[in-house]
């Protein structure tokens, strides 16, 4: 190899490195080298293929020089020269009319080539595509020309996986950028109706996919429920259950779905509404919450595409937000739930303190009004926002002579006290019974003391009657068993004197034996007074004795 | 003259009836004791019984409701130490003639069982 040949190598490496270097999108990097190369390598043509990993083929990529009907054969060149490129081996073509392979033969002719150099374009050991230098003069490829070329499409193959890693690297940050922003909305509302149709929305959006459901699985049953959609007709949504598909049940394992071909899958079970609907490809991936699977969510495309490891990843990060979100506005859908059955509690409770005729007041430990229910609050001539928190000493004030208050006494002793205290009001004296109760927390310490005061007046009043009626009537049966054990023996007496009276006529005794006659009539005449008694009155007797007067 | 039946759980009473109305001729048999009263009632003719309400065992009225059954024309009049309306009323369904008090004076008892032998004698 001459010193002029080398230099030349040297300012086509230069170039093709330089030209690499300053692009970054593998398809831009192609373009520029297959346009390049035929100047620099004084050949005619240049086509770079990659490898289909799913096919297994080569799969154009760029190409200058060529008509599209060669570039459009099905074959690229003999199954053996395309498993020796595949393994990493170039081959050297110098005359097509010598090619075994008749459909690229007759192709190339057509096209004028006439001699041909396929290498591999590898990285990192891994064949990831190929690169065909042809030329349409006869050519031999010489040893020293072959290697530059293997070590120019080594370059080739690194700037292609650079471009690929940039790209997925910017595809990344697109869908964290695109993650972030999903997050931030699902996870700036506790609407769960709202957290689930930004998920549906934004989504396919993300991913270049028409259509998003949501399908949760919904407690006690764990019945898989539609919870949200987007670009789905009703119909399509209607079609049925989709709990027995494979996508479905793999999902609801936890692992992501991507069918390219939803027509010929047999992951899914509605292949004619699918067809209808338009949809070609689906990616199932489950919502995952503390690794426990809450419900699935499934993409929808129209067009027949594959889903990158990225976007799967993208999805189920997505996924995985809109779980915690999902999880976050239900559990505040119940607190909001208890918060508000509390409420109607709290109401419940308070409307049945309020019916309550007697005075009810709550007061804390350090003796300030929590609770009063309307009959304090109208008793008291008070507010209820005037009475929560004042000192209980204000709010009952008591005289010198009343009793011990018995809040003071529960927040002292810790059991419950009964007092009655006696009030002169414009009717009379009033009486009140105070019965404090406490409210002991779970340390056995007084909380709370429950105060119920009660007007007893009528009470009272009433058994002072009865005490009264009770000592009339003992009064009356008194007297009756007086004038009843009295008379009989009287009766006797009385008639004994009289008849002695008539017997004694005329005789020294009779002044005496009438003085006994008038007064045994004065004592029957007050027993027929004590035998009609209906009421008494009372009258002075000695000292502090009183009498009835008869 | 009539026969005249008392009966007082006072001792002291029956003996005083007994003489005031045997000083006016009459034949008088005094009780302390229910059963034994009832037992001379349906024994031997009484004109007049005098019974007190409140005895030992029974009440006046009870024996009044015997004595009646056994001897319907028997008159009777009702002494009591304790006046009161049911007492009075039942006596007089019964058909007790008087219905008097104690301490009763000696003219008006001796008036009142006048009366009733009178009424009796008109009677027959």
């Amino acid at each position: 190899m001459d010193h002029g040949r080398e230099y030349r190598y040297l300012q086509v490496f230069h170039q093709v490195t330089r030209m690499i270097s300053m692009v970054r999108d593998p398809r831009q990097v192609m373009t520029n080298i297959v346009h390049s190369l035929p100047e620099l390598l004084a050949i005619d043509a240049c086509t770079i293929r990659l490898l289909d990993q799913a096919s297994g083929t080569f799969v154009l990529g760029a190409a200058a020089g060529l008509s599209p009907e060669y570039l459009a054969r099905p074959d690229v060149d003999s199954r053996e020269t395309i498993a020796m490129v595949a393994s990493g081996h170039p081959v050297a073509l110098s005359a097509v009319a010598d090619s075994p392979h008749r459909p690229f033969r007759e192709a190339a002719l057509r096209e004028g080539i006439e001699s041909v150099l396929t290498l591999p374009i590898a990285f990192q050991e891994r064949v990831i595509g190929i690169m065909r230098l042809l030329t349409r003069t006869p050519r031999v490829f010489a040893g020293d020309e072959i290697l530059f070329s293997v070590a120019l499409a080594e370059q080739v193959g690194i700037a292609i996986s650079n471009g690929r890693m940039f790209r997925q690297l910017e595809q990344q940050v697109d869908f964290l950028h695109e993650l972030q922003s999903i997050s931030q909305l699902v996870n700036s509302t506790l609407d769960l109706d709202m957290v689930l149709q930004t998920i549906v929305e934004l989504l396919p959006r993300s991913l270049r996919a028409q259509g998003c459901t949501i399908r949760l699985l919904t407690p006690p049953a764990k019945e898989l429920v539609l919870a949200a959609a987007a670009g789905l007709s009703r119909e399509y949504l209607d079609r049925g259950e989709v709990v027995d598909e494979k996508n479905t049940i793999q999902a609801l394992r936890g692992q992501a779905v991507a069918i390219q071909d939803v027509a010929r899958d047999d992951r899914v079970l509605y292949h004619e509404h699918m067809e209808k609907e338009g949809i070609r490809s689906l990616l199932a991936v489950p919502i995952k919450v503390m690794d426990e699977v809450i419900g699935i969510i499934r993409v929808l495309a129209r067009e027949s595409r594959t889903f990158s490891e990225a976007e799967i990843d993208f999805s189920l990060a997505v996924a995985e937000a809109g779980g915690s979100a999902i999880t976050n506005a239900r559990t505040y859908r119940k607190i909001t739930l208890l918060f508000n059955q509390i409420e109607e509690h709290e109401r419940f409770l308070a409307n049945i303190l309020d019916c309550i005729r007697p005075q009810l007041l709550v007061v804390d430990r350090q003796g300030r009004a929590v609770m009063a229910n309307r009959a304090f609050l109208e008793t008291n001539g008070r507010q209820e926002a005037e009475v929560l928190g004042m000192e209980y000493g204000r709010l009952c004030q008591a005289a010198a002579e009343d009793p011990p208050c018995p809040v003071r006494q529960v927040l002292v002793t810790g059991r419950m006290a009964v007092s009655v205290q006696q009030v002169q009001a414009e009717d009379g004296t009033r009486w009140y019974e105070r019965t404090a109760t406490p409210m002991t927390g779970d340390s056995g310490e007084v909380e709370f003391v429950i105060e119920i005061i009660r007007d007893i007046t009528a009470q009272r009043r009433l058994e002072a009657e009865q005490a009264e009626r009770s000592k009339l009537a003992g009064v009356i049966e008194m007297a009756g068993a007086v004038a009843h054990e009295i008379n009989s023996p009287l009766f006797a007496a009385l008639g004994t004197a009289q008849m002695l009276e008539g017997d004694l006529a005329g005789g020294e005794l009779e002044e005496d034996i009438g003085t006994v006659v008038r007064n045994l009539k004065t004592i029957s005449e007050l027993t027929a007074k004590m035998t009609i008694m209906t009421g008494y009155s009372s009258r002075d007797y000695v000292g502090e004795t009183r009498i009835v007067n008869l | 003259m009539a026969e005249i039946l008392v009966l007082d759980d006072v001792l002291d009473a029956t003996v005083l009836v007994g003489k005031i109305l045997t000083r006016k001729g009459h034949v008088v048999h005094t009780f302390t004791e229910e059963d034994a009263a009832l037992d001379f009632v349906r024994t031997h003719p009484v004109d007049l019984a005098i019974l007190d309400i409140k005895l030992q065992k029974m009440s006046g009225i009870e024996v009044l409701r015997l004595m009646k059954q056994a001897v319907p024309d028997m008159h009777a009049i009702m002494l009591t130490g304790y006046p009161t309306v049911e007492t009075a009323r039942e006596a007089v369904n019964l058909g007790a003639d008087e219905y008097c008090v104690k301490p009763i004076d000696k003219q008006e008892l001796e008036d009142k069982v006048a009366k009733i032998l009178e009424g009796r004698s008109g009677r027959i």
